[in-house]
């Protein structure tokens, strides 16, 4: 008899108050009476919706009703059939317009908490399951991987699970992409990132940090070095700026910097050789997961007042739901319908406010949103001292202007046949980030899945 | 891991370091940099690619004790490991086809001038070197510079080696005197820059220069390192390190460049307070 319960057993988090001032993450997870509870509440349908919701078609009936009878390595053995990645995905992953967005039990009151089951069972795995898993029969044959993010990952993953002999290529010091650069430890503990490479490594797959690709070797070269294919997952991490007057004051950071500095550089401790400024007041420009986890940083850094300045409405946030409840939850101020057009500066150099323009919503446009017209003559001024542009990215241009033969689009992103990752060259498959522009964790990893795919049966057929 | 080969002080403040690096060597172009990390944690921190040898796979930096971070490297010795060394990075030097040149260089800057003059001058280029110091105990690679140069001038701050004054007298003398080169490149602290491009501006001749804003991934990712460079914003991990000294906002980078000073003045402390204890 399944639970009827209208709502999702709630998620224990932190106290807003107290996790605003730490790193710490901010949802501590189900406890196994919660997760079989929350799994009696599916209806086990045979038609199974939520896997089609799914990007790597996890079999979600079959993992929850295994946690529902309490065999949770049984449940964890179903997700990783399909899943490289389910501590970060059951975390990270936008359930609310994937798989819990497709659960019936969803029509009339909640789905059932999929994305926390996921976190649960990975979780109870990693801490509970220490043996190594099996190394695979090697076959011979060697496979080159460009960026460690998850992309790349799951495609190095897949591919030694075949027998082939992967070398990831990592252009940082540490390997995990977004994962571990973007990412905050608070919503994603670096910890369970490192595991997951562990695996990895466990697998026979070599990681090789500090190597750029475009730079230190090239793809060409890797040919040479008697890889039969390679695969591009080095994301989208080019920052783009808004072109305003005041941007290159001193204050003014881009996203990708100002985390990467919490994140992968460890600013926020106080003992970290990475200087970070501790901002008084601090504007967050952007909607997005990035701007989320820029203005929760810049808080749990001592803010006093973060702002989240975005030009449509809190409908229109393309952000996480949770992201945004747990932001506002933390007291971040939300100032939509409102877009800069001047950084101001004081004599020093340094940001001292911000002016926005207010806006309102006017026709929809080609996504479909409401297209956000400026109020002639509204303008205020922001009292801030540091200013964070989450305003979206681009792949970068280096591994492109270094390998003849393939191709870009005008945006930048590697044209691929769409379905499996081949690119304009021969052997060379890409996904991810690197050729949809900034999207998901999830979609990411079901790229480097079909790409694994479809370069072992290119080279069985070679 | 990254191993150091040779460890020689140039002057009290900089030192010569060889680093077993084969892939990086074997890739090195002048203008180009490597990002090292000296431990696990750490930061990261660019310096150019003073020399390589791609037979014996080792690159050769030279390095201004500044802060906490060249202390740190400082502080390692011949035999022992960086934790992290990555590059060749940036784009290089665009040196073919260049008959007669000026290279400028200022204090530690030199280390980064001197590669561009010794290739230049295997180019078959003329090459005259002006290269300033604070005072005679700073002056390094004086006799490299001899080696790569038909010209050199050197000068002191003080008059204390050389010729007395800053660079810029020198250059604009040479080129007062019908000097017409194609080019001149200048490398050395903003301000130095900020003068030579002055002074070469009123003559029409073209000048580059090579940026050193402050830096974290070195590969485009987050846009710390970007310059105005006419009216536009340039990564200079990726589009430079050189850029057009005519068209760079000297006085923004300048402001730049210091936003951490306080922050690093503290960690300098730290560092400092952390050697003095090794020493006891
Ligand atoms: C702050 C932030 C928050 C996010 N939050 C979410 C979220 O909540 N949910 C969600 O689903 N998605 C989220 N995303 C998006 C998600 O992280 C990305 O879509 C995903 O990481 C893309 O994966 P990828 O493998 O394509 O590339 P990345 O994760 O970007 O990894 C690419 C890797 O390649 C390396 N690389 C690049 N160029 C080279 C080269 N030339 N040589 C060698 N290595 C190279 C990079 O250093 C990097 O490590 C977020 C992104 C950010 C920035
Ligand atoms: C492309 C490039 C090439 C360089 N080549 C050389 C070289 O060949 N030899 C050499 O001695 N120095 C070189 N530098 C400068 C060198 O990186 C800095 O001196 C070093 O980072 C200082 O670190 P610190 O912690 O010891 O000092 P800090 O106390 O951190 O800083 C001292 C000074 O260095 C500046 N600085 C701090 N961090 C950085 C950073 N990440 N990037 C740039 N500047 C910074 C600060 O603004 C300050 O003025 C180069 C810089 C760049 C960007
Ligand atoms: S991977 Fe993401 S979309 Fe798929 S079941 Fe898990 S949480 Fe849902
Ligand atoms: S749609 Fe919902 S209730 Fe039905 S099987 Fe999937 S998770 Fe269970
Ligand atoms: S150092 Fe990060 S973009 Fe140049």
């Amino acid at each position: 008899m399944p639970n009827m319960e209208p709502n999702k057993c709630p998620m224990p988090v932190q106290d807003p108050v107290l996790r605003s001032r730490n790193f710490d993450e901010v949802a501590l997870g189900y406890t196994p009476e919660m997760a079989v509870n929350e799994a009696k509440r599916c209806l086990g349908c045979k038609h199974k919706p939520c896997q089609s919701g799914c990007p790597v078609g996890i079999d979600i009936p079959a993992f929850v009703s295994k946690v529902a009878e309490e065999d949770f390595e049984g449940a964890y053995q179903v997700l990783s059939a399909s899943s490289a990645l389910p501590a970060v995905c059951g975390r990270v992953c936008p359930q609310e317009t994937q798989c819990e967005g497709k659960c019936v039990r969803g029509i009339k009151h909640e789905s059932v908490g999929i994305g926390r089951l996921e976190r649960f069972v990975a979780d109870w795995h990693r801490e509970h399951v220490t043996a190594a898993p099996a190394l695979p029969q090697q076959n011979g044959h060697k496979v080159a991987v460009i960026g460690s993010g998850p992309s790349g990952l799951t495609a190095a993953g897949d591919l030694a699970k075949l027998g082939y002999k992967v070398t990831v290529y990592e252009a940082l010091h540490t390997p995990g992409g977004v994962l571990v650069y973007g990412i905050p430890e608070f919503r994603l503990p670096k910890e369970i990132v490192r595991k997951e490479i562990e695996g990895l490594k466990a697998l026979g797959v070599d990681v090789e940090t500090d190597v750029v690709i475009g730079r230190t070797l090239t793809i060409d070269e890797l040919f040479e070095m008697g890889n039969e294919a390679v695969f591009i997952g080095s994301g989208a991490g080019l920052p783009r700026f808004m072109g305003i007057p005041g941007e290159s004051l001193n204050g003014v950071y881009s996203a990708n910097e100002f985390l990467t500095r919490i994140n992968l550089m460890k600013a926020y401790k106080p003992d970290s050789k990475t200087p970070i400024q501790r901002a008084k007041n601090v504007a967050i420009v952007g909607g997005g997961n990035v701007a989320m986890d820029a203005a929760r940083c810049a808080k749990r850094l001592g803010a006093e007042n973060v702002y989240i300045v975005y030009r449509r409405g809190m409908e229109e946030l393309p952000a996480r739901k949770e992201e945004v409840e747990h932001a506002e939850e933390e007291g971040i101020i939300f100032k939509t319908l409102s877009n800069p057009i001047e950084v101001l500066g004081d004599d020093k150099g340094y940001v001292k406010g911000l002016v926005c323009q207010e806006m309102e919503l006017g026709e929809p446009d080609a996504s479909g949103r409401r297209r956000p017209v400026a109020k002639e003559g509204c303008t205020f001024t922001l009292d801030v001292d540091c200013m964070v542009m989450s305003i979206g990215t681009s792949p970068n241009p280096l591994i492109r202007s270094t390998t003849p033969g393939l191709e870009t689009d005008k945006h930048g992103c590697i044209i691929t046949n769409g379905s499996d990752g081949l690119t304009t060259r021969t052997g060379v498959y890409a996904g991810g980030d690197a050729v949809t522009g900034a999207a998901t964790v999830i979609l990411a990893m079901g790229a480097g899945k079909e790409a694994a795919k479809a370069i072992d049966e290119y080279i069985r057929n070679k | 891991m990254f191993k150091i080969l040779e460890k020689t002080p140039l002057n009290p403040t900089v030192t010569k370091m060889v680093i077993h690096a084969p892939l990086v060597a074997k890739k090195a172009q002048p203008g180009q940099f490597i990002i090292y990390r000296a431990s696990e944690d750490g930061e990261r921190v660019p310096l150019t690619i003073a020399d390589y040898d791609r037979e014996a796979g080792t690159v050769t930096i030279i390095f201004q004790i500044v802060g906490g971070s060249t202390m740190e490297l400082n502080a390692l010795n011949e035999g022992d490991c960086l934790a992290d060394f990555v590059g060749p990075l940036g784009t290089p030097s665009h040196l073919d086809g260049l008959k007669k040149v000026a290279v400028v260089g200022g204090g530690v800057g030199c280390a980064i001038a001197y590669p561009i003059a010794k290739k230049l001058h295997q180019l078959g280029c003329e090459v005259h070197s002006i290269v300033g110091f604070r005072s005679k105990d700073l002056v390094i690679l004086e006799d490299e510079f001899k080696a790569c140069s038909d010209k050199l001038v050197m000068m002191t701050d003080d008059g204390s080696h050389g010729q007395k004054g800053v660079v810029t007298a020198p250059l604009e003398e040479l080129i007062q005197n019908g000097e017409n080169y194609d080019e001149v490149i200048a490398i050395g602290p903003l301000v130095m820059m900020k003068f030579v491009c002055l002074t070469t501006k009123k003559y029409g001749v073209k000048t580059t220069v090579s940026m050193n804003p402050i830096m974290i991934d070195g590969t485009g990712m987050c846009g710390g390192c970007r310059l105005t460079v006419g009216g536009e914003t340039k990564f200079a991990c990726v589009d430079g390190p050189d850029f057009d000294g005519h068209l760079v906002d000297f006085d923004e980078a300048m402001h730049r460049g210091a936003m951490y000073r306080d922050f690093e003045a503290h960690a300098r402390e730290t560092s400092c307070n952390l050697l003095h204890k090794e020493v006891k």
